[in-house]
């Protein structure tokens, strides 16, 4: 059996044109995807069932046994952290921020240690956004900056920017002109037509200066700023101001160096000075498919993107504070419940070393790092190709992802489903 | 010699991120990019060890030359060896400091510890099933 326009489960791209061939209730075949689409789709190794880690060695339970576990240890806790959300669907994610709010614990998601500084920026000074629909048909000139498309987003380039046909272009690869700054070569920065080199940490200064040039203020600046020569500067403001169409997209580069969030905040303050000579966007490369939709979900249901308290009995949001890598790093929650990501791998080790010595809980398909920390793990269905769902694109479309195959395993939403409410009979009689 | 280490996602890295216990996943992510240069100073050869030190802690990782890295950085993908010697500090904004770690590098014939030793000594039991 053929299934035409499943949607990729893995980046932020969310391709919705890949075609999976199933036969025998496995997946043999996948058209159009990348090759991480493509190992997401033809992995196997899924745990086969939940396990429980008994001292030395782990052993296999049942589903109910793992579930009561989980009640249990969320029940007792006094500071539980719910972690992760980025990679499953928006329906599991809304029971996982009822159920925060009941425990009166913390929900935060992957994106504090994506693009969270991102969304602080823009919390700031605001959005200048755009589809990749708009990007895809107008955008005569692309800057990506500290983001490596062809490594992470493998096909933002084909579908959307420098391979991509454009509606109001001509010939749109002659047309466009592609701009990458990046502080190392890399695939993505081969195939610019202007490549900037800039130091490490020089991200802030090099965007001030661009900044200076656009409003006429260049002859002010040094010769390099950066390591980036003036006029290598002059050359690409000049570039953007003569765009009919402009667009960024920006990744990790900007917001985990030096600077973080004023990364960003300069970068859209660039983009609203461009915008007073022609029209131009920016936008987050969001990393995993469906990390936007953990902050679309939080924000409508809490008000808040990520990091959410409810010790208080309200909504509260401080950064740096309520968010997962320091309240692991402060030794602050005393349980944690972990789905769909995996901190073992991508936390810093001194949050590791907590997650150790509390009860933890994870909820996701594969054994990964964090598995080895855990109490109990559940596996369950991957959205996107056992599981149906919604997910929210990188430009904050949501996608409807497709179930392709059916395989027993339970989704993320009947699990946590089933955890909350049994905690609804404990804590709302 | 003292360096900037920075991290970063790479396809490889990607596409064996849902396999954690593989060789692929583990070469990709143990491995620490470097200038040719600075390797001629340490001293070492591509696929050589190295020990990187950082105030936080120190890992073991293969070196492998890249010529497009600027001499003093280095780069070693996202995962848990660049996580083992990265601090928890987020100056008030969760994100740890990912791409600027300073870290001072030597050559050492120590072996390479695996992704699951990694977790064994952070107090973990990895499942190798
Ligand atoms: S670009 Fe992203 S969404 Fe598209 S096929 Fe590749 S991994 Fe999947």
């Amino acid at each position: 059996m053929i299934i035409k326009d499943a949607v990729c489960p893995f980046c932020g791209c969310l391709c919705d044109d890949i075609e999976v061939t199933v036969d025998d209730g496995k997946i043999v075949a996948v058209d159009n995807a990348c090759t991480l689409g493509n190992h997401k789709f033809l992995g196997d190794h899924r745990l086969p069932g939940p396990i429980r880690r008994d001292g030395d060695t782990w052993k296999d339970i049942r589903y109910d046994e793992a579930v009561e576990y989980a009640v249990d240890m969320l029940l007792e806790a006094d500071r539980p952290l719910l972690y992760g959300w980025s990679g499953t669907h928006g329906e599991a994610q809304c029971v996982g921020v009822h159920m925060a709010e009941l425990l009166r614990g913390v929900i935060d998601n992957t994106s504090s240690v994506c693009h969270g500084p991102s969304i602080l920026a823009i919390q700031e000074v605001g959005h200048p956004g755009c589809t990749l629909g708009q990007v895809k048909n107008r955008a005569d000139l692309l800057i990506y900056w500290g983001c490596n498309p062809i490594d992470a987003h493998p096909r933002h380039l084909s579908r959307y920017t420098r391979y991509a046909d454009g509606f109001f272009l001509e010939n749109a690869f002659r047309d466009r002109k592609v701009i990458v700054v990046d502080v190392r070569k890399t695939e993505t920065t081969n195939l610019a037509d202007e490549f900037v080199q800039i130091q490490p940490g020089a991200d802030y200064a090099v965007l001030s200066a661009l900044r200076a040039i656009a409003r006429g203020k260049g002859d002010a600046l040094p010769r390099t700023v950066g390591g980036v020569p003036r006029e290598q500067l002059v050359r690409i403001v000049d570039l953007c101001k003569k765009a009919k169409f402009g667009a960024v997209y920006f990744g990790l580069g900007l917001t985990m160096t030096r600077g973080k969030y004023k990364n960003i905040r300069n970068a859209i303050e660039l983009v609203d000075e461009l915008s007073r000579h022609t029209k131009f966007t920016i936008s987050a490369m969001r990393g995993h498919y469906n990390v936007y939709g953990s902050n679309e979900v939080n924000t409508w249901m809490t008000g808040y993107p990520f990091g959410i308290d409810f010790s208080r009995g309200i909504a509260f949001y401080n950064p740096g504070e309520t968010t997962a890598v320091d309240i692991l790093a402060r030794k602050e929650c005393d349980a944690c419940l972990i789905v769909a990501s995996d901190p073992g791998a991508h936390f810093p080790r001194a949050c590791i070393k907590h997650l150790a010595d509390i009860p933890v809980v994870q909820i996701d398909p594969y054994a990964n790092a964090t598995t080895a920390f855990c109490d109990v793990q559940i596996p369950v269905a991957v959205t996107g190709i056992d599981a149906e769902g919604t997910a929210y694109r990188m430009d904050g479309v949501p996608i409807r992802t497709r179930k392709v195959l059916s395989t027993g395993y339970p989704s993320d939403e009947e699990i946590l489903g089933r955890i909350y409410a049994r905690i609804q009979e404990v804590r709302q009689p | 010699m003292k360096f900037l280490m920075n991290t970063g996602r790479t396809v490889n890295q990607g596409a064996s991120v849902e396999n954690k216990r593989s060789a692929a996943y583990n070469d990709e992510t143990g491995t620490c990019f470097m200038h040719l240069f600075d390797m001629m100073e340490l001293g070492v050869d591509d696929r050589e060890n190295v020990r990187v030190t950082s105030p936080f802690g120190e890992v073991v990782l293969m070196v492998v030359s890249d010529e497009h890295l600027k001499p003093g950085t280095i780069f070693v993908p996202y995962g848990p060896y660049a996580n083992h010697i990265i601090d928890g500090e987020t100056h008030s904004t969760g994100m740890p400091d990912f791409k600027s770690t300073e870290v001072t590098i030597e050559p050492t014939d120590e072996a390479r510890k695996s992704v699951y030793d990694l977790m064994a000594d952070l107090g973990g039991l990895p499942y190798d099933h």
